[in-house]
């Protein structure tokens, strides 16, 4: 065999988090043996004085590890929340094997992938992940199925309940935690997490294991099929099946004391750990130069045979590994200075240590000298099982490496067998004096399997190499004095200082650095940032502004902010460089981002620019919008729309002035960016761009098109405004906080939000004036730029301020990692006065701790009722007892029920008025059918309705009231009929009357009515929860379902957490209980309303009618409940969705509606947006020629009551109730048609929302006027408007100057009265009809002409 | 020493004192500049910079030497990459073209 190099090591032991506290404790024999933590096994097994049997144990102590037991789940690319799921020692052993690496040099010193192995050894031991799967798919069924044969009076419900409460203990059922079953894993997924691409595998041979992954692994080298292996041991098994098993065997130790080679050595106690080394062939690492701790020599292996027994250890097949071990090595183990220090398996057990030290007898034969050192580490950490090997190892290569023989705990009074040997045990550290210091390692597994591994010291002595730390920031020198000689000497200390008037920084110092800064000093002229190197004589700040600038569009878009996000904890948007659009967002990401980041570590802007859309991202930052509202809006923001086509963009390397020359003879030409003196960017045709960059390089103008065609900042752009608008309308104008500089006028922003509305869109087809912005800015005090976002922002900045006093810094950069570019920007503030929390930017390691046990379940809950009797005390001793106190307990329950039936209290008949008001019902407010701009006086034009789940609550209470001492627990025939709105407020007559011995008639009023049926106990609950075949991800979130109003509901009837599930024939989502009366049920018709939006075309608005039955089987959900809710559709005609729902909290069912029947109301899809967002959307359409037409989709009158609940505000309303009802349908078309024609001339002339309510429509003097209602600033407008059969048509136009509209028989001859004239026809939905539509003829038209 | 190298010293040094007219508007006044100092990394330009570079090259030697149309070929990660010696190398190259 080749001589293998031990190049790397590291463990995780008791005691010992790291290899070199496993060193100190080595040395100073520290003993790490303590009492089992209770989360390991639980105390009540601990019974020294109890009876002999498999789960009484008599011993509780050993070696753990879980004060130590975390991993850094980001580190190595693993979900922190899948860390709970994973066998804790996988993730050990990753973490272990990623030191191993880092101890040997790091990544940088490894083969090629493919040439490093993993061997691990591991036992298959009931692991905490295996316990915890057991628990649930064997113990859960086990208990149920025990429980219903001992008590056969338990009901199927009450045994559902006990698996449930059971099972719940466990946390949630995780199908990838599973797979931690597979034992091979602990190698798998450190090849698979560190990337080692040679063989990987674990070897199980009990306690032996970890030296025959050695063996494996110095055989793979010497075979030169690997370069590298990682070999080690890995056992984090103290469940109590293992204790048990070293219980019966009686080989735990009865003193609780592990005393290897003690005279009165009386057993083991069992340690965890895990050890991995990294192995080399000696060859490659001398010529490595990598840091030897010690060679293996020789590897032998052997089993005992057909020996005595398979539990008692046989020296004949130890002295059989050990002398192969040292035949391999070409070494005479009897020779005078063959070992210095033999590390024994040493278990401790008098049958155990009596056969190894006759092992060692024969082997090594008598001292013929000073004797060497026998010890074992199992005096220190308890035995380590499959790790013992490797614990061992360890402690022999350091012992080795360092020169020093090590102690062994606790053998005061050595065994008299050692007598015989040539070894002697210490009880403390010696200097090892050996001309060449060799060592042995034993490792004995049960079953008779041996091995034994000789180790020698590296030929020759090597400096350790550079240990690799994962996180190391970037260093940072930073240094202030009050005189440059004082600065001088701080610099050259190297230490940070932080007084001083005169202010250095170096990022990465290095001597170069360091010797520009002396100069820099000398000179005494400010440097701000050339080689990393930041010097202020007089610092900008706080006198200068600190402006952040957000970059837009570039075309290298490459930020590095993953560990910003990581390191702050921030929710990171997502960022790629795809299409336009999403690269805009992600610019918009990254900027929101570094600007959080920034802004933690208190560096605070005091004006705000970007450039081009960088500008909305400093709108976004300013306060000007809300933080969700931009989120919600700019993720729903279509990336098509930036797309304008037959043009591209070219940069120019020169000042304006000169490209200015040059597309003066251009028309198609215009300038798009004035950036900076030396750049400047146009925008045209392609052909035309590419003829333009050509004649400026031939003037040796540095030119080049840019891969963008959005059009931005010119008039091309003008035709595609429309979802730019729109974006702006949707978005929550707020105030600004700081001051927002504007490109486009190179002062700062508005502050009204009109102002702001206007500037939105002039920035958008005007040209950026970066330049004139960023000289504007310096004048106004602007002298420190941080660039917030990757990118070349920064250098059209320097390039304009060229020469002026200031400060430029890109918050990120592909040079450096994100932090270490924060870090760098904070000290480059710092030096011109700024006071950046530089604490904030040390390293963050986010362990996360590991569950190393399986405790008992504890359920919190019970499901008997009645305290315990006297027979209980007596079932410990008499089980019989036990069953007969529930098979009491059960027949006295059932004869009360009986008796309670018996004497159930009358049910009396009930009347009671109640108040119905926003006052009394606030969350009205939030159900409201339309909606309203805010601070609109008029309450009741926002329609806000009872909930008809709401008017079924007031049904249960009443009912409850009427018959004291019983729950509803079913509702029956459940009716609601008629609209209850809330304002203005108005009061009800609720009926309660007994029609049964469990049953009463309730009404409110006229609104609604149902049969409420009452119990004193609740119904037994269904046996399981329904579950759907063929879930599919909903392709919304449930809070876009309420941002994009898929629903009205405001957010106190915003239960809807979750959207699960959604198919054909089934809903499924989670409504967190809403505090208010019937809410909860009001979001089950949500969730139906989220089925019928994915599923439905038509008439997909639906409000509920009726019920069938609704079954409860335990008290209401507090709110902030968790429900889950399934609804299975089963049936939709024309007028009815007609479906059922489950609704369960934890599993166990709540409650259930049978025949939930929502009727639908007439609707279209192209009238869906006016639907949700009347303010910026009409019912009409525009017509060609300024007028508008809208075709009536509500002919049922239900349907028109919600139209109409839209738009008429409560004036009008009233006008619409006195006319006779034959003319209401086309007086209100008619008020329909004004409205949008209205706030369409508003809209297409830059207003922003306009709800119809806010146009006030009139013709009590016989001509239609319009007016602004409540304050709304309208102009003169002048209308007219014309109805007929399903059409109504309107026009509008400012100024006083008449206007008529009019609608003909299309059998009629036009007559010469100077209109338009345009044939139109009902809509193919509607029945078929022609119309002829005549009008004024406005300037538009006149120009057609 | 032949003529194209002797040229191509001329040139080097012509090219080291514009940069260095560049470096000083930056603030730096002692940089070692050689064939092998790449624009980015050790002089730590900027694509702006070699803008006026551009500038300063086509005054000095007018149409035949165009940095202009020579980067114009090169994406950004080559640009990132250039040396003073490429640009030696162009300058010398386009003046040998033109007869110089």
């Amino acid at each position: 065999m080749s001589d293998v190099a031990i190049v790397g090591m590291s463990v995780l032991l008791p005691g010992a988090p790291d290899l070199r506290t496993y060193w100190r404790n080595l040395v100073t024999g520290v003993d790490a043996i303590t009492d089992v933590p209770e989360q390991r096994w639980d105390p009540a097994y601990y019974d020294p004085a109890g009876p002999a049997r498999a789960d009484r144990l008599y011993c509780r102590r050993g070696g753990f590890v879980d004060e130590y037991a975390d991993v850094d789940p980001t580190r190595f690319g693993i979900m922190p929340n899948s860390v709970a799921g994973a066998e804790p020692d996988q993730l050990i052993a990753m973490r272990v094997a990623a030191s191993a690496i880092a101890d040997a040099g790091g990544d940088d010193r490894l083969p090629a992938r493919d040439r490093i192995g993993v061997i691990l050894g591991r036992g298959g031991y009931l692991t905490p992940g295996v316990v915890r799967l057991d628990q649930r798919v064997r113990t859960a069924v086990q208990l149920v199925r025990t429980l219903g044969e001992l008590v056969p009076g338990l009901g199927a419900a009450e045994l559902e309940r006990v698996r449930a409460a059971f099972t719940e203990q466990l946390g949630p059922e995780q199908p990838e935690s599973a797979i931690g079953l597979v034992p091979n894993l602990a190698a798998s997924r450190v090849a698979n997490r560190l990337d080692l691409r040679g063989p990987a595998y674990t070897v199980d041979a009990a306690c032996a294991s970890s030296l025959i992954a050695v063996d494996h692994a110095v055989r793979e080298l010497s075979s030169g099929r690997c370069d590298v292996v990682l070999a080690g041991g890995v056992h984090h098994c103290h469940d109590i099946t293992f204790w048990s098993v070293f219980t019966q065997l009686k080989a735990l130790s009865t003193s609780q004391r592990i005393r290897p080679f003690h005279r009165d050595a009386d057993g083991i106690l069992i340690g965890e750990g895990t050890g991995i080394v990294v192995l080399k062939r000696l060859a490659d690492a001398e010529r490595d130069g990598d840091r030897i701790y010690a060679v293996v020599r020789g590897t032998g292996v052997a089993s005992d045979g057909r020996s005595a027994s398979l539990f008692n250890p046989d020296p004949g097949g130890q002295v059989l590994a050990v002398r192969k071990a040292w035949d391999a090595a070409g070494l005479d183990p009897t020779a005078a200075d063959s070992i210095g220090l033999l590390e024994a398996h040493g278990t401790a057990t008098p049958a155990g240590d009596s056969a190894e030290l006759s092992t060692v007898a024969t082997v090594f034969g008598v001292a013929r000298g000073d004797k060497a050192v026998i010890g074992s580490v199992k005096s220190m950490i308890g035995h380590t099982m499959p790790a013992a090997g490797i614990a061992g190892l360890i402690k022999a290569a350091l012992a080795v490496h360092h020169g020093v023989l090590l102690p062994t705990l606790h053998c005061d009074d050595p065994n008299p067998a050692l007598d015989a040997t040539r070894f002697r045990p210490i009880d403390r550290a010696e200097v090892w004096t050996d001309e060449v210091r060799r060592a042995g390692v034993n490792a004995f597994g049960f079953g008779g399997i041996n091995a034994h591994v000789v180790l020698e010291q590296a030929p020759s002595a090597k400096p350790a190499p550079a240990t690799i730390v994962v996180d190391e920031p970037v260093r940072v020198l930073r240094i202030a004095a009050d005189t440059p000689e004082e600065l001088l000497r701080r610099l050259h200390q190297g230490q940070n200082h932080e007084a001083g008037r005169l202010r250095l920084a170096i990022v990465d110092p290095n001597v170069k650095r360091i010797a520009l800064s002396e100069k820099v000093i000398a000179k005494g002229v400010a440097w701000r940032g050339r080689s990393n190197v930041w010097f202020s004589p007089s610092p900008l700040l706080p006198t200068g502004g600190i402006a952040f600038v957000f970059p837009g569009l570039e075309a290298e878009f490459d930020p590095r902010v993953d560990d910003v996000a990581d390191h702050f904890g921030l929710r990171q948007r997502s960022v790629g460089n795809g299409d336009l659009g999403r690269h805009g967002m992600s610019v918009l990401g990254v900027g929101r981002l570094l600007d959080t980041a920034l802004r933690r570590i208190g560096i605070v802007p005091t004006a705000l620019a970007g450039h081009s859309i960088g500008e909305w991202t400093a709108m976004s930052v300013s306060g000007m919008f809300s933080d969700r509202a931009v989120d919600d809006q700019l993720a729903t923001f279509d990336p098509t729309a930036v797309e304008v086509p037959g043009v591209e963009f070219a940069t120019l390397g020169c000042g304006v002035e000169r490209v200015a020359d040059a597309i003066t003879n251009r028309p198609n030409i215009v300038l798009s960016h004035d950036n900076s003196p030396n750049s400047t960017i146009v925008c045209g045709p392609p052909a035309e761009i590419a003829e333009l960059v050509a004649e400026f390089r031939q003037q040796a103008v540095v030119s080049a098109v840019l891969p963008f065609r959005s059009g931005f900042h010119t008039p091309m752009l003008k035709p595609y405004l429309q979802p730019f608008i729109d974006l702006a309308d949707r978005l929550e104008m707020g105030r600004a906080a700081l001051p927002i500089w504007s490109a486009t006028t190179a002062s700062p922003y508005p502050t009204d939000p009109d102002g702001v509305r206007e500037l939105y869109v002039r920035h958008l087809i005007e040209p950026v004036r970066f330049r004139a912005t960023v000289q504007a800015m310096h004048d106004a005090g602007v002298q420190v730029f941080v660039q917030v976002g990757g990118g070349q922002l920064g250098s059209l900045i320097d390039d304009t301020l060229k020469g002026a006093e200031h400060l430029t810094v890109a918050a990120n950069s592909t040079q450096r990692g994100g932090v270490d570019q924060l870090r760098l920007v904070a000290a480059a503030l710092w030096v011109e006065g700024a006071a950046p929390d530089f604490s904030l930017l040390e390293p963050t390691r986010q362990p996360v701790t590991l569950q190393l046990g399986s405790p008992l379940v504890k359920v919190d809950t019970t499901i008997s009722t009645g305290g315990p009797s006297r027979l209980d005390e007596l079932t410990a001793d008499f089980p019989i007892a036990a069953e007969l106190e529930a098979l009491l307990r059960e027949t006295a329950e059932s004869a009360a029920q009986v008796i309670a039936a018996r004497r159930a209290p009358a049910i009396r008949a009930l009347t009671k008025r109640l108040t119905i008001s926003t006052d009394s019902m606030p969350f009205l407010l939030d159900h409201c059918f339309a909606p309203q701009r805010d601070g609109w006086p008029d309450l009741a034009d926002r329609r806000p309705v009872v909930p008809g789940t709401t008017l079924i609550q007031l049904m249960m209470d009443a009912a409850e009231e009427a018959a004291p001492g019983l729950k509803t627990v079913r509702v029956h025939d459940v009716r609601l009929q008629r609209w209850l709105i809330g304002a203005p407020a108005v009061d009800v007559t609720i009926t309660v009357e007994p029609t049964g011995p469990d049953r009463v008639r309730v009404a409110v009023g006229d609104h609604s009515q149902a049969v409420v049926e009452l119990a004193p106990e609740w119904a037994p609950r269904p046996h399981r929860a329904w579950s759907v075949a063929n879930r599919t991800t909903p392709d919304m979130t449930a809070r876009e379902f309420y941002e994009r109003r898929v629903m009205f509901h405001g957010p106190a009837l915003q239960g809807i957490t979750a959207l699960t599930t959604v198919g054909a024939d089934h809903v499924g989502g989670v409504i967190t209980s809403p505090d208010v009366p019937g809410g909860l049920m009001d979001n089950v018709g949500q969730l139906l309303g989220y089925w019928i939006w994915v599923t439905q075309t038509t008439k997909r608005i639906a409000f509920p009618v009726q019920m069938g039955r609704i079954e409860f089987f335990g008290p209401h959900p507090a709110p902030g409940t968790a429900v889950d809710c399934l609804i299975k559709v089963v049936d939709v005609s024309d007028r009815i969705y007609q479906v059922d729902a489950q609704l369960t909290v934890n599993g166990v069912v709540w409650a259930q509606i049978a025949d939930w029947r929502d009727r639908r109301f007439d609707s279209h899809m192209e009238l869906d947006e006016a639907w949700r967002f009347p303010e910026r959307n009409a019912l009409s359409r525009r017509q060609p020629g300024g007028w508008v037409a809208v075709a009536e989709r509500w002919p049922d009158l239900a349907s028109r009551e919600l139209y109409l609940s839209k738009y008429l505000s409560g004036r009008e309303r009233a006008c619409y109730d006195q006319l006779p009802p034959r003319n209401r349908r086309h007086w209100l078309l008619g008020r329909i048609a004004v409205k949008d024609a209205v706030r369409n001339l508003l809209w297409d002339n830059g207003s922003g929302p306009v709800f119809p309510a806010e146009i006030l429509v009139d013709d009590s003097d016989g001509r239609v006027t319009v007016s602004g209602h409540n304050g709304f600033p309208l102009p003169e407008v002048a209308v007219s408007l014309a109805h007929s059969h399903e059409l109504g048509v309107s026009i509008a136009r400012f100024g006083r100057e008449p206007v008529r509209i009019a609608i003909e028989d299309p059998a009629t001859e036009a007559p010469g009265d100077g209109l338009e004239r345009v044939a139109v026809s009902n809509p193919a939905d509607l029945p078929a009809r022609q119309y002829v539509v005549a009008w004024t003829a406005g300037p538009a038209d006149q120009e057609e002409a | 020493m032949t003529t194209t190298e002797a040229s191509r010293d001329v040139v080097f040094t012509e090219i080291a004192d514009m940069l260095r007219t560049v470096l000083a508007e930056l603030g730096v006044d002692d940089a070692e500049i050689t064939e092998q100092s790449s624009f980015n990394e050790d002089l730590e330009l900027e694509s702006i910079d070699l803008v006026t570079l551009t500038a300063l090259i086509s005054e000095r030697w007018g149409e035949p030497v165009n940095l202009a149309e020579f980067l114009a070929d090169k994406d950004l990660d080559e640009v990132i990459a250039l040396k003073v010696g490429d640009l030696v190398d162009f300058v010398s190259g386009a003046l040998a073209r033109a007869g110089g």
